[in-house]
């Protein structure tokens, strides 16, 4: 009765912040189910038994894309949808996605669940959902050292987490990630399944000074890598207690849909998903094929003609990664855009872990904005060999900062801008006109 | 006559976890950019002790509790060395756990206590999980005897201009630092936390090394501290007094001013 009536009202509460577009629709019915029944998530989901399937995805980077993609696999092949809206991802965002998606009795009408989880939530998230069907982890990169605490803290309440889980759960882990990896050895009855990369013409020459988990997560001896994908993500092997990259179940796909090496390892964590769930490979090749990026990460924008593409880079390896995909794609013109409010962590010092040195001089025009404008501007300025003042523009103002670098575009090239969190809403918001979240 | 300076990096590959790196790039950059030659030694687990003798400007940064275990274990076996030199005034910066490091111990938030190096006169509380991490942006004041005991006493640009006497920064520490009779802070908290949130003091200066809570990291926004440890290190390896060419600090200044106007404060 109580939960009928949280989820009634949360209902009208979202409607009414719809309507008065207060933006905050995703998490405050869900804040407010949970303070009047803190149980509200495990009373629901234990009313709809197993007929409604649950997919938890986590990972430092790489969430939302993979819970789009997983979406567009399984709706496509018939499956009925829902989610937690992309950046709720904590518990009353979960809680939420309940409320609207439940009728009055607390019933959902659909197949499956798909909530991206928080570094530091999932250890919550598991309490109220004890055995979710899959759980996939992605990865573990240093991110907001501010608010999430260390990899070494958050791995290890991960794996203290994971053991509560039985054969009822099949966790996806990726296999290259050697603490992801080896939250393996912590298990018990769990259906285990790895993904990783198997190809040397991905590999990088050298280890990029982000790289976090060097270390043998087992016994702290330094590891050895056969390959490296990117940051720590390899093929490792600990020479001293043969910890080791786990048998991949799979390495491969005929169709990538994004650009990237973190894509890559996006896409085949969404099709072994859906292999596990048992649709036939021709079937989720073909959504893949279809399939649109999630806002904000390589979204593609036309702008009166000219063509923006947005990479959300949030920390070391996420802006590593989207400075190596579009030097790739040849690229002249970058908007930065760096800001340090709650979402993107306070603290930027993490911008000097990024190897800037060899990537810079491969623009032409260089513009940098947001609330530590000046911070990513000493950045740049000290990767030069020497001092270039041209090279960049620094506009604090956003919407001026935009203004000056699409001018700054010619016609038939792209702008490529790379924002953190909330500095990538900002520049939808100023870009399409509408507001997201 | 050509300058060269070796800075030594002590563990890059385990204790540089929040953008510490910003120090080496900034005082190899600003020696460069002043045809002054560099060459960086990176000091990893099982580095040759004597390889120490042979910087002349040493350089260590923070890092995870499970990577500062791993290098306290080794820094142990280098300790005599380590101290010897810094006793001998080789200019050194060492931000949050080397600073830690380099005092008497540290009670971790379990009541663990890890031995320190012994070197400066100071010790590190973590008062435990039911205490908020000192995080922040944070000014401090630096000490009008910012750098005694060095042969640059007297014409210190730090000293000349009071406005560059100020340090900005961002901290991030759940260890508390008191210091001992025997040692000076580097400065006093102007805004923010500092050693321990309480004594306003922040950081510590023994001889020429410089212990601090600053990352952000320090040196890039504080160009004149980097200007001062390449010049302390210039004037021991050369044993004349070393006048450092300008540079060009104005994005520098624009930066240091826009955190200190977002924290009220004037620059």
């Amino acid at each position: 009765m109580l939960n009928s009536l949280i989820i009634f009202l949360g209902k009208c509460i979202s409607l009414v912040s719809r309507m008065l577009n207060l933006g905050s629709g995703s998490t405050w019915p869900g804040h407010i189910a949970l303070n009047a029944n803190k149980n509200f998530i495990k009373d629901v989901l234990k009313n709809n038994g197993r007929k409604l399937k649950i997919i938890l995805v986590a990972g430092t980077n790489g969430k939302t894309t993979t819970t789009k993609l997983i979406r567009s696999i399984l709706q496509e092949n018939g499956k009925k949808i829902f989610e937690n809206t992309s950046g709720a991802n904590l518990l009353n965002g979960i809680a939420s996605a309940l409320i609207s998606n439940a009728d009055i009795d607390g019933q959902i009408d659909k197949d499956f669940a798909i909530f991206e989880i928080d570094e530091n939530t999932l250890s919550l998230i598991l309490k109220e959902i004890t055995n979710p069907d899959f759980v996939i982890i992605l990865n573990l990169f240093r991110d907001q050292l501010d608010r999430y605490g260390e990899v070494n803290a958050v791995s290890k309440r991960w794996a203290d987490a994971l053991k509560k889980l039985d054969e009822k759960t099949t966790l996806i882990l990726n296999a290259d990630d050697p603490q992801v990896a080896s939250l393996r050895l912590h298990l018990e009855g769990v259906n285990v399944k790895f993904f990783g990369l198997n190809d040397m013409n991905l590999a990088t020459a050298k280890a990029q000074h982000a790289a976090d988990s060097t270390y043998c997560p087992n016994c702290e001896f330094k590891l050895s890598y056969s390959a490296i994908y990117y940051s720590h993500l390899g093929a490792w092997a600990c020479l001293k207690c043969g910890n080791s990259r786990p048998k991949l179940n799979i390495s491969t796909s005929s169709v990538f849909p994004l650009l990237g090496i973190y894509n890559r390892y996006n896409t085949i964590a969404a099709i072994l998903l859906a292999q596990e769930v048992g649709i036939n490979k021709n079937n989720i090749i073909s959504a893949l094929k279809d399939f649109q990026p999630a806002f904000g990460r390589q979204e593609t924008l036309d702008i009166n003609g000219k063509k923006v593409q947005i990479f959300l880079s949030k920390n070391p390896t996420s802006l590593n990664e989207s400075l190596k995909t579009i030097s790739d794609l040849k690229a002249e013109n970058l908007l930065l855009v760096l800001n340090d409010r709650i979402p993107d962590g306070r603290d930027v010092s993490w911008i000097w872990d990024v190897d800037f040195e060899e990537i810079v001089s491969k623009f032409k025009n260089i513009t940098i904005s947001g609330d530590r404008a000046y911070d990513m501007g000493l950045r740049i300025k000290y990767a030069q060999s020497i001092i270039h003042d041209s090279l960049f523009i620094i506009q604090e103002d956003l919407e001026k900062a935009i203004a000056m670098s699409l001018e700054k575009t010619p016609k038939s090239e792209t702008l490529y801008i790379l924002p953190t969190y909330s500095a990538m809403l900002e520049v939808r918001k100023i870009l399409t006109g509408k507001k997201i979240l | 006559m050509n300058h060269k300076l070796v800075i030594g990096w002590l563990y890059p590959e385990l204790m540089s976890t929040y953008g510490d790196r910003g120090n080496i790039i900034t005082l190899q950059k600003r020696c460069e950019w002043r045809g002054i030659g560099v060459e960086v030694k990176r000091l990893d687990i099982g580095f040759d002790h004597k390889l120490l003798t042979t910087c002349n400007l040493l350089f260590m940064g923070g890092a995870q509790d499970q990577q500062q275990k791993i290098v306290a274990e080794d820094l142990q076996k280098k300790a005599s060395t380590l101290k010897k030199i810094i006793n001998e005034g080789i200019p050194g910066l060492y931000i949050c756990g080397a600073y830690q490091f380099l005092g008497k111990y540290y009670k971790e938030a379990d009541g663990t206590i890890i031995k320190g190096l012994g070197i400066l006169d100071l010790y590190t509380e973590n008062p435990g999980i039911n205490h908020p991490r000192l995080i922040g942006n944070i000014i401090i004041k630096c000490h009008p005897e910012f750098i005694s005991g060095s042969q640059s006493k007297r014409d210190s640009d730090l000293r000349q201009n009071d406005n560059e006497g100020t340090l900005v920064g961002f901290e991030n520490h759940g260890g508390r630092t008191y210091l001992g009779k025997n040692i000076k802070a580097l400065g006093r908290v102007v805004k923010g936390f500092g050693n321990n949130g309480i004594d306003k003091t922040e950081g510590a200066i023994y001889k020429n090394s410089f212990g601090s809570y600053l990352h952000g990291p320090i040196l890039p926004k504080n160009p004149s501290f980097a200007d001062l440890l390449i010049k302390l290190a210039l004037e021991k390896k050369y044993g004349s007094p070393i006048n450092l060419s300008p540079l060009d600090n104005s994005l520098e200044t624009q930066a240091r001013k826009s955190i200190a106007k977002r924290l009220s404060i004037e620059l």
